[in-house]
Formats: C-alpha cells, sequence, structure tokens
C-alpha cells in the first residue's frame, strides 16, 4: 500500500484532501445521480403492497417473508439461487480454469501465439444476444451442429436445452465460450507482469512447466485471481442475459435454468405471457441479491487482498 | 531426453489453442452463412455455405432502416460513454489505490456494491430521475446511464492494478519536486495502461450491444442506436431467419472488425505491462 | 493507438452525432405496439385514418414483445408514452387501469363501443368499476393445423376425434412423417397446446363447475385431460422437449410434419412463408364421436388511450375509428386476424372457417380467469407442464401445483 503524502508537512495535509477529493468527486456524483438514487428509490418499493402498477400501502417485511418462505414464491427463490450457485462453481472451474490453462499456453510465446490471443477473445465482442441465437441453433435437437455430429456416432436426437438435467449445463457453455476470452486476458496481463528473472530462476532450478504454472505463476498473479473472482461471482449472481435468449423469461424447461436475475426481472416486469407484474416482491428479490452479493463480495475481497499481501 | 520432452509437451499446447480457435471461429462463420440463407436452408442445412450469395436481406436491412444514422449513433454513444468511464473511474481508483486515507475502503465498497445489482431493477426511478433532468430521449441521458454503469468494474478492475504498481518510481518523482497531477499523469497512468484498455473493452462491448436502455430511454429514430434499431426492425420480419441473421451480423460486424483492426494495439496494450 | 488518433476518432464521432430535434404538431399522435412485423399493415389502416381526418397522422411505433411490458410500464410511470397503446387483455390491462394510467372509453366518447360483442368487452373492461379502458382488437382461436397434401400422400383422412387421432398417427409415423410437429421449447406456447388438447375432455360444463368455485383443477376430469397428453409423446418430433415453437411451424411447413397445434394468429404468417401450402385449420380431436367440434378462443387485448396523451382527443377519435366495421373489414383482410367487431366481412375461405369454430369454441381457460394475480395460472403451468411431458411429475401433481397455487388468492379454490 503506498502512503502518498503521508511524510510532508502539515499545512498540506487540506490541500492533499482537496486533491482527493477532487480525484473522487466525478465518479461519486455521477454513481449518486444515476445508480444510488434510482436504486434506493426501487428498494424502497420492497416495503409496500403492489395492486396494479402503482405502491397500495407499506407493509414492512411482508414481501421478503413471502419469496423466501411462503411457497410457491419461495421454492422459486431457492431453485433460482441455487443454479446461481451452480453457475458460479462451474464458470470458476471450467471457464476460468481453461483460462489459466490458455493464459499459461499464451504465456509461452510460442509461434502462433498473438493470433490466438486475437482469436480467444472474438467472441468476448459479441452481444449475448448473438451468441445465445447461436448456440441455440447450434443445439437444435434435430438440425443442430450438436447433434448432427452426434448422429455420426450414432446419439440420436438430444433436446439439450429442452432436457431439465442438461438445460443449464449447455447454456453454462454457451456463457462460457462468450466470455472464455476475458479471464484469459486478465490472467495473461498478470502473467505478464511477472519479472522474467524469477521465471528463468526458476527454469535454471529445473523447474518444469507444471511446477512453474503451480509454484510460481499461481501465487504471483493472485492480484488479477483477485479480479477474476469476484467479477466471476458478481457475473454469476447477475446472470440473465445469455439464459433469458437461450431459455427464455421463465428459465424453462420447468424452472431448471431460473436464475435470480430471470426469477427477479419476471416478478417484477411480468412477461406478456405468464402473467403480471409486482415491483414490490420484485424489490425485495433485488435487496435480498444485493445483500448477498455486497456481502459476500466484502468478505471475499478482504480474505483475498491479504492473500496478495502475503505474497 | 528434455527436449523431446518440451516438443511434445507444446505440440500439445499448440494443439489445445488450435482446437480452442476452431470452438471460437467456427460459430461466427456460421452466423455470416446464414445471413445468406433462406429459411428453409437454414434448417435443412444449417452447416453448409449457402447455395447462393443473394444480397437481398443487405439490400432490406440497408433501405428500409436508417443504418448509417444508427451506427453513428452507436459510435457516439459508445465512444464518449468509453471515453468518460475510462475519466472517471481512473480519477477515482488513482485516489483510492495510491493514497492512504480515512474513507478509502468504504469508498471502494460504494463503487463496488454498484455493480452487484443490476440496474435494469431501478428503470422506473431511474427514467423518472432522466425526465427530471430533461435528459429522456436524449444521447446525453443514454452517456450517463452507460457511465454510472461502467463505473463500478472499471474502478474496481483499475483499484486492483494500480495497487500493483512499484511505488519507488512515485517516490522519486516526488523527491525531484514533481506535482500530484504530474505524477498520475505522467509516471503511473502510462504504467496502467493494460488496466485501461482491459476496461475500455470491457465496457465498449456491452455499451455497443446494449439494446434495453436505449429501447425505455430513446424514442425519437434519429436518436437510435443500431443494436435497437436492428432489433426493432428484425422484428418485423419475426419469422425470416435470413433477415435475423443478416440483422446480427450487421450489429456485430462494425465492433467485431474494430476489434480486429486495433487487436494489435490491443494485446501489446495488455501485454505492455510486463516488467523487465 | 496514439492519443492523437483517439482524440480524433473522438471528434469525428462527436461531429456524425450531432444534434437532434423533433418536429411535431399538435394533431401527431403515436400508436404502441408489440406487434411489429404488423407495420405496413397498420401504416395502411392509419392512412386511411388520415384521409377521414387530415389534420390527424399516426405513428406506428413498435417494439420487442419481450420487452413491451417493462418498457410501457416505465414510460407511463413517467407520464410518458404513446397516445394510443396496444394493450394485453384481463389481468395485464387491469394492472395498468388500477394505477390510473388509461382512459375509461364510453358511448360518448367512444361510439363504436356498440359494434362488439359481450364476450370481447370483457377482455377490455375493469371487473371492479365495470368499466371499457381498451377496444378489443382480434379473437384468436386455437385449433389444429392440417398439411393436406401430406395426408393426400399418405392416403389418409385428417383426424376429428382422439382414437382416430391415434391411429392416424401411427400410420404417418410409420411412413416417417412426424404426425403433430410440437414440442415443449416455447413456454408461452406450452400453455395454448395445453389448452388446444385438454378443452375438448373438459368441455363447457368444467368451465361453468371451475368458475363457480364448484370444482378445482383437482378435478378428476382436468387430471384425466391432462393425461391424454402424455399419450401425444410418441407422435411429436424425435427430442421434442427441445423443439421451440418456430421450428415446430418449419416442420409443418416443410411437410416433414402433418399437423400442428398452433393458433389462427399464425394463418397469414404460414401462408407467406410458403404460398403453395395446401392447409386446414380444424378443431382438436373430440373426445368421442359427436360431440362438439371445442377450438380454445380468446382475445388478445385491445387499444387504450393514455390517460397522460396530450392528444386525448385526437387518441379517442382513432380508437373509437379502430372500432368501426370499416376499420375491421380491411384489418382482417390486411393481417388475417378475426376482428370481434359486429358485421365484419371475413372474405378469407380459411378464416370464415375459423370465424366459423368460433360459435362453438371453449374459453382458454387459463388467460381467461386466472391471470389476475400472482402466482398467475399461467405462471404455474408453463413451470409444470415441460416437467409433466418430461414425466418427473404426475398430472395429479400438476393439477395439486396448480390448484394451491391459485388458491392464494382465488378464494374458491382455498381449503380445497
Amino acid at each position: 500500500m503506498t502512503e502518498g503524502w503521508r511524510h510532508t508537512a502539515k499545512p498540506f495535509a487540506w490541500r492533499r484532501s482537496l486533491w482527493i477529493a477532487a480525484l473522487l468527486t466525478p465518479a461519486l456524483l455521477v454513481m449518486v445521480l444515476f445508480v444510488l438514487w434510482p436504486l434506493l428509490s426501487a428498494f424502497r418499493f420492497a416495503f409496500y403492497e403492489f395492486n396494479g402498477l402503482r405502491p397500495s400501502g407499506f407493509i414492512g417485511l411482508e414481501n421478503f417473508r413471502k419469496v423466501l418462505f411462503e411457497k410457491p414464491y419461495s421454492d422459486w427463490t431457492w431453485n433460482a439461487f441455487k443454479h446461481n450457485v451452480i453457475a458460479f462453481l462451474a464458470l470458476m472451474l471450467f471457464e476460468n480454469g481453461t483460462a489459466f490453462l490458455i493464459a499459461f499456453a499464451l504465456l509461452k510465446a510460442l509461434p502462433g501465439h498473438r493470433i490466438h490471443q486475437v482469436i480467444v477473445f472474438l467472441p468476448v465482442v459479441l452481444s449475448a444476444v448473438i451468441v445465445g441465437f447461436l448456440w441455440k441453433l447450434f443445439l437444435h435437437p434435430l438440425f443442430g451442429l450438436v447433434n448432427q455430429l452426434l448422429g455420426l456416432v450414432g446419439i440420436g436426437a438430444v433436446p439439450w436445452l429442452g432436457n431439465e438435467n442438461t438445460a443449464l449445463g449447455s447454456i453454462l457453455f454457451a456463457n462460457i465460450w462468450h466470455w472464455l476470452g476475458f479471464p484469459t486476458l486478465v490472467l495473461l496481463a498478470g502473467m505478464q507482469r511477472i519479472s522474467k528473472d524469477v521465471l528463468e530462476a526458476a527454469r535454471l532450478d529445473g523447474a518444469g512447466d507444471y511446477a512453474l504454472m503451480t509454484k510460481i505463476v499461481w501465487p504471483l498473479i493472485a492480484p488479477s485471481v483477485t479480479i477474476v473472482t469476484i467479477l466471476t461471482f458478481i457475473g454469476s449472481f447477475n446472470w440473465f442475459e445469455i439464459p433469458y435468449v437461450m431459455a427464455g423469461l421463465t428459465g424453462s424447461p420447468g424452472g431448471s435454468t431460473d436464475v435470480l436475475g430471470l426469477y427477479f426481472y419476471r416478478t417484477a416486469f411480468g412477461s406478456t405471457t405468464t402473467g403480471i407484474q409486482d415491483f414490490g416482491q420484485g424489490s425485495a428479490l433485488a435487496v435480498l441479491m444485493f445483500v448477498f452479493v455486497a456481502g459476500i463480495t466484502a468478505i471475499a475481497l478482504r480474505y483475498l487482498r491479504r492473500r496478495e499481501i502475503e505474497q | 531426453m528434455r527436449d523431446r520432452g518440451e516438443t511434445i509437451r507444446n505440440g500439445a499446447i499448440q494443439l489445445l489453442l488450435a482446437g480452442n480457435a476452431v470452438i471460437m471461429i467456427y460459430p461466427l462463420f456460421v452466423m455470416v452463412a446464414s445471413s445468406f440463407k433462406t429459411n428453409a436452408e437454414i434448417f435443412s442445412s444449417p452447416l453448409s455455405l449457402p447455395t447462393h450469395f443473394s444480397s437481398a436481406n443487405l439490400e432490406k436491412v440497408w433501405t428500409e432502416t436508417n443504418f448509417v444514422r444508427y451506427l453513428a449513433n452507436s459510435v457516439g454513444i459508445t465512444a464518449a460513454s468509453v471515453a468518460l468511464i475510462l475519466l472517471f473511474s481512473t480519477l477515482a481508483s488513482y485516489a483510492i489505490a495510491r493514497y492512504r486515507f480515512r474513507l478509502s475502503s468504504l469508498v471502494l465498497m460504494f463503487f463496488l456494491s454498484g455493480m452487484t445489482v443490476p440496474l435494469k431493477l431501478a428503470i422506473i426511478p431511474l427514467f423518472i430521475q432522466l425526465d427530471t433532468l430533461g435528459l429522456v430521449d436524449s444521447y446525453l441521458g443514454l452517456v450517463l446511464v452507460y457511465v454510472a454503469m461502467g463505473i463500478p468494474s472499471a474502478v474496481f478492475i483499475m483499484t486492483g492494478f494500480l495497487r500493483t504498481l512499484p511505488r519507488e518510481l512515485e517516490e522519486s518523482a516526488r523527491m525531484d519536486g514533481a506535482s500530484e497531477l504530474r505524477i498520475m499523469w505522467s509516471i503511473m497512468l502510462p504504467l496502467a495502461r493494460p488496466a485501461l484498455v482491459i476496461v475500455a473493452i470491457q465496457n465498449a462491448v456491452p455499451i455497443w450491444n446494449d439494446f434495453f436502455f436505449p429501447l425505455v430511454l430513446i424514442t425519437s429514430d434519429n436518436l437510435k442506436t443500431l443494436p435497437q434499431g436492428l432489433t426493432v426492425f428484425v422484428g418485423e420480419f419475426t419469422t425470416d431467419w435470413g433477415v435475423l441473421f443478416t440483422g446480427l451480423t450487421l450489429a456485430a460486424l462494425p465492433i467485431t472488425l474494430l476489434y480486429i483492426v486495433l487487436s494489435k494495439q490491443f494485446i501489446s496494450g495488455i501485454t505492455q505491462g510486463a516488467v523487465k | 493507438m496514439s492519443r492523437r488518433r483517439i482524440g480524433l476518432a473522438l471528434a469525428a464521432a462527436s461531429f456524425a452525432w450531432g444534434c437532434a430535434t423533433s418536429l411535431a404538431h399538435a394533431a401527431d399522435i403515436s400508436f404502441w405496439t408489440w406487434r411489429q412485423e404488423d407495420k405496413a399493415a397498420y401504416n395502411a389502416l392509419f392512412a386511411d385514418f388520415t384521409k377521414a381526418n387530415p389534420d390527424i397522422h399516426v405513428k406506428f411505433e413498435s417494439f420487442p414483445d419481450e420487452n413491451y411490458p417493462t418498457i410501457v410500464s416505465t414510460a407511463l410511470a413517467g407520464g410518458k408514452g404513446g397516445d394510443v397503446i396496444h394493450t394485453h387483455a384481463y389481468g395485464w390491462l387491469e394492472q395498468f387501469v388500477k394505477a390510473g394510467y388509461f382512459e375509461p372509453l364510453d358511448m360518448a366518447t367512444v361510439p363504436s363501443l356498440a359494434n362488439q360483442p359481450a364476450d370481447a368487452l370483457v377482455s377490455g373492461t375493469y371487473r371492479a368499476d365495470k368499466k371499457v379502458y381498451s377496444l378489443p382488437f382480434a379473437s384468436q382461436t386455437l385449433g389444429l393445423f392440417i398439411n393436406k397434401d401430406v395426408f393426400a400422400k399418405a392416403g389418409l383422412t385428417p383426424p376429428t376425434t382422439w382414437d382416430e387421432f391415434i391411429t392416424v398417427s401411427k400410420a404417418l409415423k410409420e411412413k416417417g412423417i412426424y404426425p403433430l410437429a410440437n414440442g415443449m421449447g416455447t413456454s408461452w406456447f406450452n400453455e395454448m397446446f395445453v389448452a388446444i388438447f385438454t378443452n375438448p375432455f373438459l368441455g363447457q360444463d368444467f368451465v361453468s363447475d371451475l368458475t363457480s368455485g364448484k370444482t378445482t383443477f383437482k378435478d378428476p376430469r382436468y387430471v384425466a385431460a391432462l393425461g391424454k397428453l402424455l399419450e401425444l409423446r410418441p407422435y411429436m418430433p424425435d427430442g421434442f422437449e427441445g423443439i421451440d415453437y418456430e421450428t415446430a411451424g418449419q416442420l409443418f411447413l416443410s411437410g416433414k410434419a402433418a399437423m400442428l397445434a398452433g393458433g389462427s394468429f399464425d394463418i397469414a404468417t404460414y401462408r407467406s412463408q410458403n404460398p403453395a401450402i395446401n392447409m386446414d385449420f380444424v378443431a382438436p380431436p373430440m373426445a368421442k364421436a359427436g360431440d362438439t367440434p371445442q377450438a380454445t378462443k380468446f382475445f388478445d387485448g385491445g387499444y387504450a388511450v393514455n390517460s397522460k396523451s396530450a392528444n386525448k382527443e385526437a387518441a379517442l377519435k382513432l380508437v373509437n375509428w379502430m372500432g368501426t366495421k370499416e376499420f375491421g373489414d380491411k384489418f382482417s383482410a390486411l393481417l388475417g386476424n378475426i376482428s370481434p367487431i359486429k358485421g365484419v366481412v371475413i372474405k378469407d375461405e380459411l378464416l370464415s372457417h375459423v370465424a366459423k369454430l368460433n360459435e362453438t369454441a371453449m374459453p382458454h381457460i387459463n388467460v381467461v380467469y386466472f391471470r389476475f394475480e400472482k402466482p398467475t395460472g399461467s405462471e404455474l403451468l408453463q413451470g409444470d407442464i415441460t416437467k409433466m411431458m418430461s414425466g418427473s411429475i404426475t398430472p395429479d401433481q400438476l393439477a395439486a401445483d396448480l390448484t394451491d397455487g391459485l388458491a392464494k388468492w382465488y378464494k374458491p379454490f382455498q381449503g380445497k
């Protein structure tokens, strides 16, 4: 941690505070006006009953009780929450794991590594609408690429997105395809910052690739790992677009791909085909998501930062 | 012995990368190819090349939408938003990462909490807020919303990177009597280029692709963004998949081309952070 | 990229960006809808309206279906939005009315209300004050599309009863044709699918028992009707759980499938996609020979006037015109939808056949009666039906979930 002007003379203290305030003000101002204020206004709705599209009366924690403990809402909430947890674990393991391996492979700067850097990031620039749509087509039970390939080895039409056991996995796969480049480049940027001397010294000591990867690279990219982990965590619990495009607002089939993002959006804004809007319950869900995600993030950050400093 | 093992291992790594490349590229090829196909072709032979290259779908999009206007709007809005995100979040994260002050971790948590819940939830209060400021149906309103949405993750990433910069450089500049502004601008920020590049692309992509906020906030046709305009346009042909793919391809094309053209700078920007 | 080049790019972008002003004069009104694909037809209709009312110009503004509720409720909450708003019917409409967003329509402002039949008006009426807020625009009929050429080629006759349906389906399957094109990949349509095939087994008596509180969805008649759906599974395409409604349409249009459970709202689309198709639209299979053919009917929605509209008078004028026979005739002809307006002449043969099915049709139970409060019958049914079709729950469980969920707000189900 840098200590700035700690050693400078006292009369400058107010100038230092002013300087820090000047640096922070623009960002804080925009945040307060366009994030904090609207969100707090929306959170307020969580304590109101909605009968129609306007709040009709203060009901305290009733909306929270409903979404957490009253069936069928509570079933839906926990079902969606479970899928967010699965998504987080799966993305950490498969997306970030693969990203680590690819970043390490790229670090070796073998012939062609530049073109691979470009390619791995290419899907990231596409919109979730395009990605979801493409993979929906590829996973189509009758015409899809995946099943046509499986057909060659004699496996029949698998309804990837239509089966409760495979739908979430298929959507996660599409998500990994879409975002793989991002953690890859963040981790690669972290790896590039490791001093060449350290790597050389390890090599001279006879460390192989595996030892290099686990003993040297992994601990030294702690700051990048922190960024990737936190962003994955927040991303998994705000997950919305790909499931929305691929499985619809209801998390079909049978809620097997429902996640909190979809559930809260559906509750707050309804859908033309399932029914009506309830800002009260929707906002209660959002407050709960906020408390959970912000709470865990704060704790995780403290832990991960400590790990960084220990290195 | 060691060399042979090395060759095999490098071969395996090349194989991994090549396989990955195929998986990354192939779907894009299908998307582009499909934009030339008819419905029947897309369903009966989704993987083949189109039997004939018809530009009918392309012409339809070109003549029936305000394509150039939408494109210019999207470029302007994305560029302005990303520029402001970089500016504001760099300043803020510099303060958080490089100075020790009482509220610093609280400020960071405040920024972070801004990305823990989707702003979509607050669309109604946000709309009313923008309306009060006279910013509904204007570029500025949309840009400010994007800036507010982008700042949290940008501050998070930038803070993480800025913290890791060696403090010796800063200290020695300070000894030489450089001003704080000068230290930040000429010494520290150039070193943070990889993070700036990552933040820029991480924000440019979702802003470019977003159609939710324009749909709600923009109603004038000459202010519409490309994804918004094309979403509505493609909707008129809900069952014409060729037009749909053309719309998708055209919406994705500008940013994809831009990325490919700038990829050298992009990659070197990221990897330039290599120390020594 | 050098800093200067970024600067140049920014400058160029902001130049291209320009500044925009919109010119509006007093009689410009806008029409908001989710029916993006109907743009050409509505513009033609609005041109007719402007001919009769030269001082009023109507702008067609469409939004993606899935974002429409969010966009409309946000704009209306901010006191903005189109002057005339296309609404969905029943419960969806009510929540807007409760918030005071729409103008009540009466005989003084909208005399063409007199042209609407009673069951249509119900779809646009707020139950609490009995006033009409949305002028009904179309009735939709759910039934069975038949590809006549496929049947002729296979030497089979389209089925009218359930037993015939099963026999014919077996024969079609042996010839390598999918008997029924439908899958379970589109949530909103799954609900329609259930209505189509269960209604002939339920009958009008069940509906009156249900709505009068004599019975619930746990009724053996409902459970048995759900059980019938399971018999359809062998005759749906391979991997039917993942086949969405669009794919089903393609399978039917390309002749790979012989029948498709669908809605009259798609007749026009299918014709435009395959002008050569020789198709029929019939009532779904009857429980037994001699029953009344029972398609399913509901009203989609209507046209409402934004209570914050700056041009309320012009907006009401437009809505009134949208209730006239002149509008209805052209609307039905252009869009292939059945206008509920009395006296509308439907020239198209297939469409007039559908209108005939409407005379004996059953209501779409969930949409008409159970979409007023949360949890809606629709969300409960849509959540469970894929599970039932894949075999992970039984029809009994679905019926119980539906009844218990609705009992939260639907008093007659409570304690049953």
